[in-house]
């Protein structure tokens, strides 16, 4: 039988078909009109600020035009990569998996959803405010000026496009997998946590009011695809066009080679395979020693103690709902002294000691639920009989051999950096005393006062209700962590420079003692109320 | 004396009564089908028999070691597979056992040799260094199993074993588990499925609402006629007359 004779497919296919599915998809719902409506009100708000934004770029001084230019076209390039991959894909309205089936080239398809991505809010947004850009072109260098900037706009759009296609249509496969959603949520929980040094970063440059390193900055963002094409015209106004050609070739150069690599993996979204993550490497050398990280090695006997604690530390690393916890706490541990020592505006500052107070208590308060994490799994160390005490004891050890060493580093780097070498060992005994403290009251709150955490997509999602209510003890908890271990502070605080040594020796003897005394009474305890524990952190299903 | 003795077992969910009294014996050396319907208290049942549940009432004896008052003593005798469970999935495999071993206390040699020996025979080797989390749910049966059977229990307590489990991985694991049932051990299990139970156990107990309906060795409960019939007359499910969707 002779096959069907086949005509090209003409990219307008794909853009009407784009049309009529975004038509089709508002027709008599109204949540979708709304949600429509709204993200077009956004779009156009964008557009408009985008539009507005390059223009004034056009109109003011030749050197924050060229930093607004400059920083205004990286954020939008980033956005484009960044947004489709912290919400697990761009507009799939055009999914590339539908047309497995059809018999199409590479080349028409590629062409084909590239012409279909344009046309969606996004794409037209971004056109807009590329108008902006080619005013602005305009009024910097002449005709000859919009001519590059109309030129620039356009690769810009396009590589906007490309990237974002190209992204996650390469991560696809990736982003089908567990390990990659995972890994989305570490980076917005490294998103969400650096909103703080972000601000402090801004407005120490605000206070500077110099426009020179800036300056330099946006200098060198010009030599990457992220803004090139946004400054050329910048070039031709100082009288080097070749400069703005080489700018334009960058561009450029990027579209191609995203085009060609989305050309390439786009086969591969198509048919799904989440294959190829290296899972299945052969095991060497036992299975024991599979479970042991390398650290715990030489210094652990193998046994219950050194099994959790192995076990405790692949699970900081490897559950997303901890991963983004510690990462918070880290990050946020390593803020907040800076901020109390070095923001600008105290010149005193708060003391050392008490400045990484934060730092050590928030660092142990994470256990505050530590079995909530498990949820039912716990079931398996109940059915092995594991002593409450030596349960206690290993979750806390595990979480100091990557607790301490930050802690270490932290107080460090803020004594040496805010040139207060002096008061090092006695904050170091307060840091100790402290994350002890702070420790025995989270092994305390673990014990009674736990509840369920649900294991969702969403790293962030809570189970709501009393759930809050005892998050809310865990921050009492930390107060009265501070509380307990301030006769440490006092001293650390008082005692003259000479005898200061002294702080840490006690601190470090209170800290522990604290611990081992608590996990000693609440490890009986957990013996006895091991299962009524299982029920408070098991989801109902 | 009984591998598995239940006295009593009552427990209560605010107001709802999800185990009304529950008494059994379960013979050593007995592979034992606790069979009802979907909601009948098996899973609580069982809970309470191996420690995670406490019970409102009433006594659980694991090879005459009372799993409430001396716990420990019972835990080393008793293998679980509990079902609505989860396990610490994010390790991988041969991780989990090992996991498993050290909480159980034993030697890292002896762990080494049956590790290597379940995941060999379960045919677990294969799947390396991924994740139980990311195992099918055959696998994640075949590993928890492995994890029940690592430290040579007395006493297997297997909830849902062939829940949604292929064919192959479940002859597989009826195989093992004769084999250990012969060698001396006693399995417990709960299910649904009339043609597992019918196959393979000797003994039988069919739970529906919270209390034991009906109890015996397999012959004394099927009385000569099919467990299926049994079952459906004993839990009080209705059977089509007839009569009814005519229009069908």
């Amino acid at each position: 039988m002779a096959l069907m004779p086949v005509r090209p497919v003409r990219v307008t296919v794909f853009v009407r078909l784009k049309l009529r599915m975004l038509g089709h998809g508002l027709r008599g719902r109204r949540r979708r009109v709304v949600t429509f409506a709204v993200s077009l009100a956004v779009g156009l708000w964008l557009a408009i600020a985008g539009f507005l934004l390059f223009l004034t770029s056009g109109a003011v001084g030749r050197d924050i035009g060229y930093v607004m230019a400059s920083f205004g076209g990286a954020t939008l390039v980033l956005g484009w990569l960044l947004l489709p991959l912290l919400f697990f894909g761009v507009d799939e309205t055009l999914d590339p998996a539908r047309f497995a089936l059809l018999p199409l080239p590479r080349r028409t398809l590629a062409t084909g959803m590239l012409a279909g991505a344009v046309v969606g809010i996004p794409g037209v947004a971004t056109a807009l405010a590329m108008l902006g850009v080619a005013v602005a072109g305009g009024l910097r260098a002449g005709p000859a000026g919009v001519g590059v900037a109309i030129l620039g706009g356009a690769l810009n759009l396009l590589l906007c496009i490309v990237l974002s296609r190209a992204v996650t249509s390469g991560f696809a496969a990736l982003l089908r997998s567990r390990r990659v959603r995972d890994l989305a949520g570490v980076v917005i929980a490294l998103l969400a946590a650096s909103m703080g040094p972000l601000q402090l970063v801004i407005s120490s440059t605000l206070g500077h009011a110099s426009l020179a390193p800036v300056l330099r900055i946006a200098g060198v963002l010009a030599w990457t695809p992220l803004s090139a094409g946004f400054v050329a015209p910048y070039d031709l106004a100082d009288g080097r066009p070749l400069l703005a050609l080489v700018r334009l070739a960058i561009v450029a150069g990027t579209v191609a080679l995203l085009t060609w690599w989305w050309a390439v993996t786009l086969e591969s979204a198509m048919i799904g395979v989440s294959g190829g993550l290296g899972g299945s490497r052969p095991v060497r050398g036992g299975v024991v020693r599979t479970l042991l990280p390398a650290v715990l090695r030489p210094a652990a006997q193998p046994g219950q103690f050194s099994g959790i604690m192995a076990r405790e530390l692949r699970y900081w690393s490897r559950d997303p709902r901890r991963r983004s916890s510690l990462i918070s706490i880290i990050v946020g541990g390593a803020v907040v002294p800076v901020a109390l020592r070095l923001a600008p505006g105290h010149s005193a500052g708060v003391p050392l000691p008490l400045a990484v107070a934060f730092t050590s208590v928030a660092g142990a308060a994470i256990l505050a639920n530590q079995f909530g994490f498990d949820g039912s799994a716990y079931a398996a160390h109940l059915l092995a009989a594991v002593p409450g005490r030596t349960e206690l004891r290993a979750r806390a050890a595990a979480l100091s051999v990557i607790m301490v060493p930050v802690l270490l580093v932290i107080v460090v780097a803020v004594a040496v950096f805010g040139e207060e070498s002096g008061q090092l060992i006695a904050t170091l005994g307060t840091a100790a005393a402290m994350y002890g403290a702070s420790m025995a009251v989270a092994s305390v709150l673990s014990v009674l006062v736990a509840y369920p955490v649900p294991d969702s997509r969403n790293a962030f999602a809570s189970a709501g209700g009393s759930a809050s209510a005892k998050g809310l003890l865990a921050f009492i908890g930390m107060v009265a962590a501070v509380v307990s271990a301030s006769p440490v502070l006092m001293a650390a605080l008082a005692l003259p420079g000479a005898l200061s040594w002294l702080v840490l020796p006690a601190g470090l003897a209170w800290g522990i003692a604290g611990v081992l005394v608590t996990t000693r009474l609440v490890g009986d305890e957990l013996d006895r109320r091991g299962p009524d524990l299982l029920g408070e952190i098991t989801l109902p299903s | 004396m009984p591998a598995l003795k239940l006295r009593g077992l009552v427990k209560r969910f605010d107001a709802k009564l999800a185990v009304g009294g529950v008494d059994l014996d379960v013979p050593t050396g007995s592979f034992y089908g606790l069979l009802g319907p979907n909601g009948a208290g098996k899973t609580t049942c069982l809970s309470m028999a191996v420690g995670l549940l406490r019970p409102s009432q009433g006594r659980a004896y694991v090879l005459g070691h009372d799993v409430w008052a001396d716990p420990v003593e019972a835990k080393r005798r008793l293998g679980v597979l509990p079902d609505s469970v989860r396990m610490f999935d994010r390790l991988s495999g041969p991780e989990l056992l090992a996991y498993q071993g050290l909480l159980r206390g034993m030697p890292p040699d002896l762990i080494e040799t049956r590790a290597g020996e379940l995941l060999d025979v379960l045919g677990l080797a294969d799947a390396g260094r991924t994740l139980v989390v990311d195992y099918s749910a055959g696998m994640k049966k075949k590993i928890g199993l492995a994890c029940a059977l690592l430290h040579a229990p007395r006493l297997l307590v297997l909830d849902e074993p062939f829940e949604s489990v292929d064919p192959v991985a479940g002859s597989l694991i009826r195989d093992i588990l004769h084999r250990y049932v012969e060698t001396g051990g006693t399995v417990i299990f709960s299910s649904h499925v009339m043609e597992v139970v019918e196959k393979i156990c000797t003994h039988v107990a069919i739970l529906a609402d919270g209390r034991i309906k009906a109890v015996g060795t397999l012959n004394e409960v099927r009385a000569g006629r099919d467990l299926e019939d049994v079952f459906v007359e004993v839990v009080g499910g209705r059977v089509a007359t007839g009569e009814e969707l005519t229009w069908l």
